[in-house]
C-alpha cells in the first residue's frame, strides 16, 4: 500500500512535467498582496509558462467565495506564470487552475519513457503484461492544480471547497489545523466521485528554517542528520517522494511527519475509445504547508486555571466554609 | 467530632485530583490521531470527569435530590439537554466562543448553588423557576461546551458521526463515574447533625465557584488575562 521510493526512481519521478502552484509563504497576513506561482516541469524547476488561453478556470476560493481570476493579474517571468492577489480576510484559502486539454503524439518508445519518468507505472505494467510496448500513443491531457494556504490566525471551511475539476484533490481535514504526527487523509475525485487505487505521489520539502538542525527522520523511518556550518545547509532542501495508493473511498492518509511544505501529485491515464486517440490522462496536484496546528485554547488544565490548583483551593474553600457555618449554626 | 465528614470530604475533593493528573491537554489530540472510536470515548470520559464546571452543575442538581428514580430523571434531561447540542452543533460545525460558552456555564453552577440555597425565595420572594426545565436548557448550554471542546480537535471527516458520538457517550459514562461517589457522600452525609452545615457549605462554594468561572472566562474573552 505504501512505500518510499529510493535512488533510480526518485530521480525519474522527479523529472516529470507536473503543474504546481506555490508560494513563497502559505501564512499570509490579511489584506497584503501576494504572489501564487503557477510552476510547469518539476516541483523544484518551472521549465515553461502557461499561456492564459489555456487556462479554463483560475479560482480563489476564501471566505465561503468562490472569486474567479482576472487574467490581467496574471505575469510571465523566468519560466514561471505569477498571479498577483490581494489576500483578503482571514481564513483557509484555495486557489485553483484548470488548464484545457491539448493533445500529443508519441512514439511507443518515448511514451514508455514518459510513462516510467512521471511514475504512471499501472499503464506501464499493462503495456508490458500486454505485449504493447511497441504500441505508439496519442494522448489528450489536461492538468488541474491546486493550493492551499492560511491567511491570518482564524481556520475557516473553504479547505474543503471542490473546484469541480475533472480530477483534484480534497483533503478531509483543513492542514492548517493539524501539526506534525497527524495522517492527513486526502480524497482524490475524478468526474466528483471518489478514484480508488490510483497511485499517488507525496513530497515533502524541508526548508533550512524549519530544521532542527539535530538530524530527523524520514517517512520510512530512518534518521540522519546533517553538518552544520557548511553552505549547503543554509538553503537546504530536499524531497523524499512517497508513493501511496488510494483505499476504496479514494483517500490516502499523509504521515505529516514534519513541518514544511507537503505536496502530491497523480495522472490518472486511461485507455480512450475516441477516434484520433489511444489515451486520455488527467493529471492533479496539491500544494500546502503544516505548521504547529492550530492553537487551541482549552480551558481545562492546557491553559486558565491547572486542575489541581482548582481543587486544592476548592477543598479549602469548602473545609473553611463547613467549619464556618457549622461554628454559626 | 468532624473527623469523619472532613475525611469524606477530602477524599471527594480529592478524586478529581487524582484524575486530572492524567490532564485534557495537547496529547488528547495524539490519543485522537492514534486511536479509533474508543479513543473519542475517552476523552469524552475524561474531558466530563475532569472538566469540572461540568461537575460540579451537576453536584448542584443532584444536592437535594433524594430517590434514585429523581436521580436518574434530572441526569436524563441533562444528558439529552447536552447531547442535542454537542451532536448537532459538531455535526453541523457549528462554532461559538468557548470563552462566552463557558462564562455561561459558571452562570449556571452559580445559579444552581443560589437556588439550593433557597435564594429565589429569601432575595427575590418567588419560587425556583422549573427545575426540570433549567435543568434542560442548561444541558443545552454544557453540550455546546462540549462540542467547542470536540471541534478544537484536528478530526477527519472519516466516520465523523461516529466519532461525536462515541465522544458523548464517553461523556456520559464520565458523569456517571464522577457522580456516583459525590452521590454516596451526599447521601451519606444526610444522616449526620453537620449536614446543614455541609450542604451550606458545598452550595455557597458552587455560587462562589460559579461566580469565579464565570468573571475568569469574561476576563479571558475580552483579552484582560
Amino acid at each position: 500500500m505504501k512505500r518510499v521510493l529510493s535512488g533510480a526512481l526518485l530521480v525519474l519521478v522527479l523529472s516529470s512535467h507536473d503543474m504546481f502552484l506555490k508560494m513563497d509563504g502559505y501564512f499570509l497576513r490579511p489584506n497584503t498582496e501576494n504572489t501564487i506561482k503557477l510552476f510547469n516541469g518539476t516541483y523544484e524547476t518551472s521549465e515553461n509558462v502557461i499561456a492564459r488561453n489555456r487556462m479554463l478556470d483560475v479560482s480563489l476560493v476564501g471566505n465561503g467565495k468562490r472569486i474567479v481570476v482576472d487574467s490581467t493579474q496574471w505575469y510571465e517571468r523566468d519560466n514561471i506564470t505569477h498571479l498577483r492577489f490581494q489576500s483578503g480576510s482571514e481564513g483557509t484559502w484555495v486557489a485553483g487552475v484548470s488548464t484545457k486539454p491539448r493533445n500529443i503524439a508519441l512514439a511507443a518508445k518515448d511514451f514508455n519513457h514518459y510513462l516510467e519518468h512521471d511514475g504512471v507505472l499501472d499503464m506501464l505494467t499493462w503495456r508490458t503484461e500486454n505485449n504493447a510496448l511497441e504500441d505508439d500513443a496519442v494522448e489528450r491531457y489536461s492538468k488541474h492544480v491546486k493550493t492551499i494556504f492560511q491567511v491570518g490566525d482564524a481556520l475557516s471551511m473553504d479547505w474543503k471547497t471542490v473546484l469541480d475539476y475533472p480530477l483534484e484533490f480534497v483533503p478531509l481535514e483543513n492542514p492548517y489545523d493539524i501539526h506534525p504526527g497527524h495522517a492527513l487523509p486526502v480524497q482524490l475525485l475524478f468526474g466528483g466521485k471518489p478514484l480508488a487505487n490510483q497511485l499517488v505521489y507525496v513530497g515533502h520539502e524541508v526548508t533550512a528554517s524549519e530544521h532542527s538542525g539535530h538530524g530527523h527522520s524520514h517517512a520510512d523511518g530512518t534518521d540522519h542528520s546533517h553538518e552544520h556550518g557548511t553552505t549547503e545547509e543554509a538553503d537546504h532542501q530536499h524531497a523524499d517522494i512517497e508513493q501511496l495508493r488510494t483505499d476504496d473511498h479514494g483517500i490516502i492518509r499523509i504521515a505529516i511527519a514534519a513541518k514544511g511544505i507537503w505536496y502530491l501529485r497523480t495522472i490518472y491515464l486511461v485507455h480512450s475509445q475516441e477516434e484520433g486517440l489511444t489515451h486520455e490522462s488527467n493529471w492533479a496536484t496539491l500544494t500546502f504547508a503544516v505548521g504547529d496546528g492550530h492553537v487551541h485554547e482549552h480551558s481545562h488544565g492546557e491553559s486558565g486555571i491547572p486542575s489541581y490548583v482548582y481543587w486544592i483551593a476548592s477543598l479549602l474553600l469548602v473545609i473553611g466554609l463547613f467549619f464556618w457555618f457549622n461554628r454559626k449554626k | 467530632m468532624f473527623k469523619k465528614p472532613i475525611c469524606i470530604l477530602v477524599v471527594l475533593l480529592l478524586i478529581p485530583l487524582w484524575l486530572s493528573a492524567h490532564g485534557v491537554s495537547a496529547g488528547d489530540q495524539q490519543i485522537l490521531d492514534q486511536g479509533g472510536l474508543l479513543a473519542y470515548l475517552w476523552v469524552g470520559a475524561k474531558h466530563m470527569v475532569t472538566g469540572y464546571d461540568h461537575i460540579l452543575f451537576l453536584v448542584g442538581v443532584i444536592f437535594f435530590l433524594k430517590g434514585f428514580n429523581d436521580i436518574i430523571k434530572f441526569i436524563t434531561v441533562f444528558t439529552i439537554g447536552h447531547s442535542i447540542t454537542l451532536i448537532g452543533a459538531t455535526f453541523l460545525g457549528i462554532q461559538t466562543n468557548e470563552h462566552l460558552v463557558d462564562a455561561v456555564i459558571g452562570l449556571s453552577v452559580l445559579y444552581k448553588g443560589f437556588e439550593n440555597l433557597g435564594g429565589f425565595e429569601r432575595v427575590f420572594k418567588i419560587s425556583s423557576p422549573n427545575l426540570l426545565g433549567m435543568v434542560f436548557s442548561f444541558g443545552l448550554i454544557h453540550g455546546l461546551g462540549l462540542s467547542t471542546r470536540l471541534q478544537s480537535f484536528a478530526m477527519s471527516e472519516t466516520n465523523i458521526f461516529a466519532k461525536i458520538v462515541s465522544f458523548n457517550v464517553g461523556v456520559e459514562l464520565g458523569q456517571v463515574a464522577a457522580l456516583v461517589p459525590i452521590i454516596f457522600v451526599i447521601n451519606r452525609w444526610r444522616a449526620w447533625k453537620s449536614y446543614d452545615a455541609f450542604s451550606k457549605a458545598v452550595n455557597s462554594y458552587l455560587v462562589i465557584a460559579g461566580m469565579g468561572l464565570a468573571v475568569f472566562q469574561l476576563l479571558q474573552f475580552y483579552s484582560l488575562i
